[in-house]
């Protein structure tokens, strides 16, 4: 078992790889820059893994030289560094081969200040349109505007119309979040932002982390001691499913 | 001067002769094997129930799988492409190539190891299992550390992501380049003047190291078939560990105690240098992830944290305590951070 462990490990990460490739689904994970490479490599060293299977099997003696001085140590403690193996190899199963793949969640978004990143606003700051069309704004668009400090005199005629996840606002329970995650290289970084939907009751209607579409025109938050000044007041919320493509880039 | 020669060869004739039905055999044996557990794995991944069963999972726990997930996704290749760089290295070039180029003194080699990083631009987990290589290979204990602590810094994608992140001007991407330079240096410097380097590494790996040289009669494919098993054998636990306890710290750190510690010149350095270690982000990229805190922190913190997190965090640590023993790894965390923080200091201060 110890000694193919790591191979078995290797082989199952390529697999969940290749299959989250095929379904179109590695956009859960990583930047879409990275696809072809990691198809690639991930192709290579499969093909590496039934190579040593097919060339190195563990010869009986061969099989006892590993464990002769490099466990002599933790001979006490084998059983429990095979237990830890088999864990392992449990744990990565589970993980890679049995969970749904998901994106984050609201707990992440928590954890991670909304609309805290100076990066995910600005990096891509939107070019503004000259014939006033702004139906390709995506929710990191309008945030980005938001943020800008752009004036409700600039909002007054515009209507955005995004889809994105739905995040309570920690402050006020009037208001919403519609959010994206905005993700530079994997999830691990994922930076959350979010355009603040002013809808009271909103709890009684929809679920953190649903998703949604609006279309909405922007209006001054009607409780004035809401740190965000600006929000969406729709008419109309239609819930949605989550898109192919999650997370925003 | 014949003598061992024909010896040798006779030796490898006999072995061949005894061995080559039994090894057919086995041969066939072990594809079928792993063929089967391809299969397998395909098949329960298939089968899986649909994303819309959420096996009433909460929300933190989901998000534990799905950071500790992308971290594997994110890391494998480039941790294969790192054990196939070792390979071609130790394998398939020409005996001495690389290292007999070096410089002979011990400074300079030193500083021309860590510019190598820039013609191999694998980000951290690759340069583990290359390091490897490049020991078996001969390069001294103290030369690899240096490869691995400045490689990941000064590597032409690190330096270019930096630069858009923070600009030429204001300081960060010039004390990050030298910084990492400066400290990975001084820690192959230090290290150097070891009396036993091998008792720096973990027995396993001296015997990788040993047998490295009993391989002889082998051909180069099989050698490195071995070499690609007995490689993936050490860095896969160490990979899904890492992954596991990176994703497991972010969901469970709180981040708002961080950035509350962020406007203090000392808070501010110790802060992020704790928050690298805890994330564990791929040095290409991670100057955009620190971007969004550049705002609450200190430019000294945000220096501390481009410096540390490349050298030392939870997967590096994981992934090289295959090579090193844990006192050793024990030392170069002490030692890289106190480094990382006086340099975020002097930028805090010097500001």
């Amino acid at each position: 078992m110890a000694h193919w462990q790591g191979v078995v490990l290797g082989l199952i990460g390529l697999i969940a790889t290749i299959w989250l490739g095929l379904t179109g689904q590695l956009a859960l994970y990583i930047h879409p820059r990275y696809f072809v490479f990691t198809i690639i490599m991930a192709v290579i060293a499969a093909v590496l893994a039934l190579a040593a299977f097919t060339l190195d099997p563990a010869t009986p003696d061969e099989h006892d030289n590993d464990h002769d001085h490099a466990e002599e140590g933790r001979s006490r403690w084998g059983w429990l560094w095979s237990v830890g193996s088999v864990l392992t190899v449990i744990a990565a199963v589970v993980a890679l081969l049995i969970l749904p793949p998901s994106t984050l969640t609201t707990a992440t978004v928590a954890q991670r200040d909304l609309n805290g990143s100076a990066s995910a606003l600005t990096l891509k700051a939107p070019a503004l349109p000259s014939k006033g069309d702004y139906s390709a704004f995506t929710v990191r668009d309008w945030a980005s505007l938001l943020r800008s400090g752009a004036g409700q005199d600039f909002f007054a005629d515009k209507t955005a119309t995004v889809t994105g996840f739905i995040t309570p606002d920690k402050t006020d329970p009037n208001v919403f979040f519609v959010a994206r995650f905005v993700v530079t290289c994997c999830a691990v970084d994922a930076q959350p932002i979010g355009i603040p939907v002013y809808h009271p009751g909103w709890q009684n209607e929809y679920t953190t982390d649903s998703w949604v579409t609006i279309s909405s025109g922007f209006r001054a938050n009607p409780n004035p001691a809401s740190r965000e000044a600006i929000v969406l007041i729709p008419d109309s919320i239609i819930p949605t499913t989550q898109p192919a493509q999650p997370y925003v880039y | 001067m014949t003598l061992p020669a024909v010896d040798t060869s006779e030796q490898s004739a006999h072995e061949h002769k005894s061995s080559a039905p039994t090894f057919r055999s086995k041969s066939a044996a072990g594809l079928a094997v792993g063929l089967a557990l391809v299969v397998l794995f395909a098949v329960v991944r298939v089968l899986a129930p649909p994303a819309s069963a959420t096996f009433g999972l909460p929300d933190a726990a989901r998000d534990f799988a799905t950071l500790s997930i992308s971290v594997v996704v994110e890391s494998l290749p480039f941790v294969f492409l790192g054990i196939v760089l070792s390979i071609a290295v130790q394998v398939w070039l020409p005996e001495g190539m690389l290292l007999r180029r070096l410089p002979r003194s011990p400074v300079l080699r030193r500083l021309v190891l860590s510019l190598l990083g820039m013609l191999l631009p694998v980000c951290e987990c690759g340069n583990v299992p290359l390091a490897r290589g490049l020991v078996v290979k001969g390069l001294t204990v103290a030369e690899s550390m240096t490869f691995l602590f400045a490689a990941p810094i000064l590597n032409p994608v690190t330096i270019v992501t930096t630069a858009q992140a923070f600009g030429w001007d204001n300081g960060v991407l010039v004390s990050r380049v030298f910084g990492g330079f400066f400290i990975a240096n001084l820690v192959g410097w230090i290290y150097s003047r070891h009396p036993r380097p091998q008792d720096l590494l973990t027995t396993r790996f001296q015997e990788t190291c040993s047998l490295a040289d009993h391989h002889g009669p082998a051909s180069r494919v099989k050698r490195s078939v071995r070499m690609f098993s007995q490689e993936t054998r050490a860095m896969m636990p160490a990979l899904f560990i890492g992954a596991g306890m990176a994703g497991l710290i972010q969901v469970a750190v709180s981040r708002e105690v961080l950035v509350t510690l962020g406007g203090n010149p000392v808070w501010s350095v110790l802060a992020l240098m704790l928050l690298a270690f805890v994330v564990a982000i791929c040095s290409n990229v991670d100057a955009f992830f620190i971007l969004s805190f550049g705002a609450t922190f200190m430019p000294g913190g945000i220096v501390s944290f481009l410096v540390f997190g490349p050298m030392i965090d939870v997967k590096m640590l994981a992934l090289m305590r295959t090579t090193f023993t844990a006192k050793t790894l024990l030392q170069l965390s002490l030692l890289v951070a106190l480094c990382a923080a006086v340099l975020g200091l002097a930028v805090n201060y010097g500001h």
